[in-house]
């Protein structure tokens, strides 16, 4: 416990900027919630209004399930992906492979692309058009085109695609940390006893690194819920509402219904289902991390 | 164009005696002397003088600075919009509101509604004859004036949503729904992807759909505004108008990814490559596809007006911009009326190549002899422009969710309707 009071002198900047920054913002968007607020019309009075009509909205079922099928493939295959590119990384560090810097890079790469330029990008590689990227490729191979936007189902496992390509290698740089930090004698004493590399993937890279898994889950999850850019671009939320999630119907609440309002109450929402899923991941990485 | 040969003259004239050059006066937030005492404001967008295009920007530079030349004690502090067109002019109505906006602005069409209702705009009479306000198209004329005849904005040049045809495999064109069905399933048997048209979540897809719904009579607002386009007859309409959709795609003349298409480049994409056999799509790209298609290509493509439920019930979609004025000041507001007649209205369209919306420019310029303009011309008389309400965006949002829902087969039109009003009812009840 430091007892030097002039700590908060030296606290002060960065707990004005943080709170300028994130605080407010976040205050002022659980004042507009309860709001009559609309972008045409400043704040005339304050209620519940704002929560009703969003909540009570027929289509929220629809865009709440999107958002948890969403989430949920992105999250799985982000990690997924991540982990095992990196592991991909170190084994080549340490056999000393060539080329492993520039797969780093070409893995980083797509993680610098804005959101909107990467559903772009994959709108045109999913074109179901005659001339589309991979449907011409599975032409050419003998098979049949798939009906990669179109078909409401197809259109969520293509969004989940363009995010988990762009997202991995946030998940990769994460877990490359992580696996570098691993003491090598712990592999090493493993491989004396004779412990096969699934058994020290199980038993020694996946516990060590249940710091980098706990961190990455929550940042990835808050990261996905928050994802509106790229699905913006790819398909629009369509076709219909097929890949409307929460994010973006916030968006549209705000920018075509004006319903400032309304569209912070659901703000909130999202606020409160990723400071939940926040919770739940730390409780359960801890109480594994306690046994 | 009173003023079209003294431009060049004064704006010269001007620079020599004040020894300044052009750079002095138009810079990246202004034009005119930094120095004068009068100032006033304009948001535009970046297409003209501030355009990427080193010819069009200094077309614009010089004669923004032949009407400035006229008010020596003036400048113009310049403010670029975005291309994010709903949120950035509900931002301006509100900074109107609190006193904050622009004297002058480009206000889109399709919102020049909303600036109306609010009261914001300042009368332009003084500035404009009643024979070039006469000129104006119907629609144009009803966009811009107000119960009392006040000419509130000068919409300054309009686009509007045209059948583009192949003419070698559909050589008369379409005049109504059944004949375009026909003419699709024709070109699938050519080996064409049939008819194309915006099926995705975006604006265009509301846009180029609701001529079918206009066609009819259909009305999506009332006289103040509140939606009613699933009440009475305006849902029959609009049924019919989705099952013309619903049945293409279900006949195969149009190809189920018309859902995914947010985009007009999708169409000059599909004519490039030879798949297109038919697409609707706006006037702007008739140039397009003359400067992407071979000559011996771009001269089998045709366009036609929108085919309607029958051939003599037709409407088409019309957009663009105008420009209207937010200043108390008279002096402010003559100089935004003369820049939006005559550095817009009239030679801008005429370099631009934008539609002009009085009939009478189109024979005022060599630019527009072309045959396409004759037809853009004659299909601008049943030219119907999207309601100005504040519900519209709503409305439209609604339509794209549910002409995907009915394409892609998740919804009957009827209950994808039912939804689409009782969304929009409930969007209209919190405005």
């Amino acid at each position: 416990m430091i007892k030097d009071r002039r700590v908060w002198f030296w606290f002060a900047p960065v707990l004005l900027v943080l709170g300028g920054v994130y605080l407010v913002p976040v205050a002022d968007v659980i004042r507009f919630s309860f709001s009559d607020a609309t972008l045409l019309r400043p704040v005339t009075g304050y209620g519940l209004g704002g929560y009703r009509a969003a909540y009570n909205d027929d289509s929220l079922g629809v865009v709440l399930r999107n958002t948890g099928v969403f989430t949920l493939l992105s999250v799985v295959c982000l990690q997924a992906m991540g982990l095992a590119i990196a592991l991909l990384l170190v084994r080549g560090d340490r056999r000393g492979l060539w080329g492993m810097g520039a797969l780093r890079t070409i893995v980083l790469a797509a993680w610098v692309i804005p959101g909107i330029a990467n559903g772009l990008i994959w709108q045109m590689l999913f074109s179901e058009a005659p001339f589309g990227a991979i449907n011409s490729t599975l032409r050419l191979i003998g098979l049949s085109p798939v009906a990669w936007l179109s078909d409401p189902g197809n259109a969520m496992i293509s969004a989940v695609i363009a995010n988990v390509w762009q997202g991995s290698a946030f998940s990769m740089i994460v877990f490359y940390a992580a696996r570098r930090a691993v003491d090598p004698v712990l592999y090493e004493a493993a491989s004396v006893d004779g412990a096969s590399p699934a058994a020290q993937f199980a038993f020694i890279t996946i516990p060590q690194m249940r710091g980098a898994l706990l961190v990455n889950s929550i940042l990835v999850t808050i990261q996905t819920l928050n994802t509106f850019d790229t699905i913006l671009a790819l398909t629009g939320g369509g076709p219909g509402r097929a890949t409307e999630v929460l994010s973006l119907n916030i968006f549209n609440r705000v920018f075509y219904s004006y319903d400032l309002g309304g569209g912070s109450a659901l703000a909130v929402l999202l606020l409160a289902i990723s400071m939940a899923l926040t919770l739940v991941y730390l409780v359960v990485l801890m109480r594994r991390g306690a046994r | 164009m009173r003023f079209a040969l003294a431009y060049p003259l004064t704006a010269a004239l001007a620079l020599t005696a004040s020894g300044t050059t052009a750079q002095d006066l138009i810079t990246r937030d202004r034009v005119g002397p930094a120095d004068a005492p009068n100032v006033m404001t304009f948001r535009l967008t970046a297409f003209d003088l501030y355009s990427s295009d080193d010819a069009t920007r200094e077309f614009f530079e010089e004669r923004f600075l032949a009407l400035m030349a006229d008010y020596p004690d003036w400048r113009i502090e310049t403010q670029l919009q975005t291309d994010n067109i709903g949120q950035e002019q509900a931002r301006m109505l509100e900074q109107v509101r609190a006193g904050r906006g622009p004297d002058c602005a480009m206000i889109d069409s399709s919102q020049l509604g909303l600036f109306k209702s609010a009261g914001v705009l300042s009368p332009m009479n003084d500035h404009f004859t009643q024979d070039q306000i006469d000129d104006l198209f119907p629609f144009v004329r009803d966009g811009v004036s107000d119960a009392d005849g006040n000419v509130l904005a000068w919409w300054w040049f309009t686009s509007l949503q045209v059948l583009y045809r192949d003419a070698s495999l559909v050589p008369d064109a379409p005049a109504t729904w059944e004949d375009l069905q026909a003419a699709a399933l024709t070109t699938v048997e050519a080996g064409r992807e049939g008819v194309l048209f915006n099926g995705g979540r975006w604006e265009g897809t509301a846009f180029d759909w609701l001529p079918n719904f206009w066609a009819q009579g259909g009305e999506l607002v009332d006289a103040d505004g509140r939606p009613v386009f699933n009440e009475g007859d305006n849902r029959d309409k609009m049924l019919a108008a989705i099952n013309f959709y619903k049945d293409l795609v279900d006949a195969g003349a149009a190809p189920s990814r018309v859902t995914t298409i947010i985009n007009y480049d999708e169409f000059n994409a599909a004519a490039a490559a030879g798949t297109a056999g038919l697409f609707i799509g706006g006037n702007w790209q008739y140039g397009q596809l003359r400067g992407t298609l071979a000559e011996d290509d771009f001269a089998n493509w045709e366009i036609s007006e929108l085919p309607g439920p029958t051939a003599d019930q037709r409407a088409t979609g019309t957009g663009g911009w105008t420009i209207g004025a937010f200043s108390e000041d008279p002096t402010a507001v003559e100089i935004c009326a003369r820049m939006a007649y005559e550095i817009y209205a009239t030679e801008g369209n005429a370099f631009q190549g934008l539609l002009p919306t009085s009939a009478s420019l189109y024979d005022a310029y060599d630019a527009f002899d072309g045959p396409e303009y004759d037809a853009f011309a004659e299909a601008l008389v049943n030219g119907v422009a999207r309601p100005g309400a504040a519900i519209y965006p709503e409305i439209s949002n609604q339509i794209q969710i549910l002409l995907g829902d009915v394409l892609s087969g998740a919804a009957t039109p009827e209950a994808a309707l039912d939804a689409a009003a009782a969304a929009v009812d409930a969007a209209y009840e919190r405005l």
